[in-house]
């Protein structure tokens, strides 16, 4: 019944819904029948927008809009949040290697960056080390700036009232894309045309070779989507989640109910116990997207046999060491 | 209607998560076994066991972000007349 009267009275609410008298009294009517949960509360909710969305943290808000005509380019609140970070995370560093590089004997902050550091060094080693062994890789400082921009940025996400800039699928999906394109480049760079063999595993019978570079070129080709939208589900799932639970300990709080209120420490309790797995996620995600980068521009510089070329190198070296030994 | 089809829906999306526990369940079965078999590698395979962990649980997040999605961003068609 309240939905037709809804529909009857649209465009008269769009011009002055507080003049309606007769909308206002049906709608004083259900609230006394059915209360907050009645269904023409949340229907008027909804027509006035006010309907809380777990999602509504995520909306992008544009500060300093800006545009030429049909292209908007405005300073919006992931720009600034992006720049909270880049700003946070190169003051950290340069206030660290002060003076050229610090002291011999680090203190907390310096010791925590170097520890950033080693942790990537080490990352990009054993990832892709290959025949080189402990050599410092060309592309460490790119992906060690992924990694830093990632580790900073999604436990800020955490902050109240603060925007999680990787919870949002076109930057996760930049990102991804951008370096998909990239290590698309190194490998024909590195390989020339060479680098067509990965989509076909060595010694494979002719017959089934066309099935074969259908079924690795696909996957190939999905990991540039499957990095981003790891990163933007994770971020995105556990913040919404974290905004249900609190949202639950507040209606009980709110309830005006002795019982309801001496539960509501339940809810609470989970939202706290969540928010550690949160920051948990957050931090686990910047290491797990950094390791998959470094598999695949593994799989794009050194192809597929840098196992067993590494295994050969190995073993030339222990010959190298027995000629040197007897000599 | 469409309500109840947005709510059968969202509860559909999380029946995702067993496979989600599963692979969770199997990747610390695996640790255990290992370090039973071979103490002296437990703290290299929990750093494996880590990544595998935040692997599975990054697929495990796309259940609940689907049933997310369905429950509130598809709005019923009344919204969008205002």
């Amino acid at each position: 019944m309240f939905r037709r009267i809804l529909s009857f009275d649209e465009p008269y609410l769009q011009s002055s819904s507080s003049d309606n008298i007769a909308f206002l009294e049906s709608l004083l009517n259900d609230l006394t029948i059915s209360g907050v949960q009645g269904e023409a509360y949340t229907e008027a909710l909804e027509l006035a927008g006010l309907v809380p969305s777990p999602l509504e943290q995520f909306a992008i808000l544009p500060l300093i809009p800006m545009n030429i005509g049909n292209l908007y380019f405005s300073f919006t609140n992931p720009s600034l949040f992006m720049l909270l970070t880049l700003s946070l995370v190169l003051l950290l560093v340069h206030f660290v290697t002060k003076n050229g590089g610090g002291n011999s004997v680090p203190n907390a902050w310096q010791s925590s960056v170097e520890l950033i550091y080693d942790f990537v060094l080490n990352l990009v080693n054993e990832q892709m080390g290959g025949l080189s062994g402990n050599v410092k890789q060309k592309f460490f400082p790119r992906i060690s700036v992924t990694f830093t921009f990632l580790l900073f940025r999604n436990p800020q996400g955490m902050i109240p009232y603060s925007f999680t800039v990787t919870s949002h699928f076109l930057i996760t999906l930049g990102l991804s894309f951008s370096i998909f394109i990239g290590i698309t480049i190194v490998g024909f760079q590195r390989n020339g045309l060479h680098f067509l063999s990965i989509s076909l595993p060595a010694g494979v019978p002719l017959p089934l070779a066309p099935f074969l570079v259908l079924l690795e070129l696909i996957p190939h080709c999905f990991r540039a989507l499957s990095s981003g939208i790891r990163l933007f589900a994770n971020m995105m799932a556990g913040h919404s989640s974290v905004k249900i639970l609190s949202g639950f300990a507040w209606t009980m709080l709110c309830m005006n109910d002795l019982l309801f209120f001496i539960g509501d420490p339940g809810p609470l309790f989970i939202v706290l116990a969540l928010t550690g797995p949160e920051l948990g996620v957050a931090i686990s995600q910047a290491h797990v997207s950094t390791i998959s980068i470094c598999i695949y521009l593994n799989d794009a510089t050194n192809l597929h046999q840098s196992g067993y070329l590494f295994i050969i190198e190995q073993k030339r070296g222990s010959e190298r060491k027995k000629v040197h030994f007897s000599t | 209607m469409l309500e109840g089809a947005k709510s059968i829906g969202a509860g559909a999306a999380t029946i995702a998560s067993a496979g989600a526990a599963i692979g969770i369940g199997n990747v610390f079965s695996s640790l255990i076994h290992s370090v039973a078999r071979n103490p002296s590698l437990a703290k290299q395979s929990f750093g494996y066991a880590i990544l595998g962990f935040a692997l599975t649980e990054a697929i495990a997040s796309f259940a609940p972000m689907m049933a997310f999605l369905i429950s509130s961003v598809f709005r019923s068609v009344s919204r969008v007349t205002i």
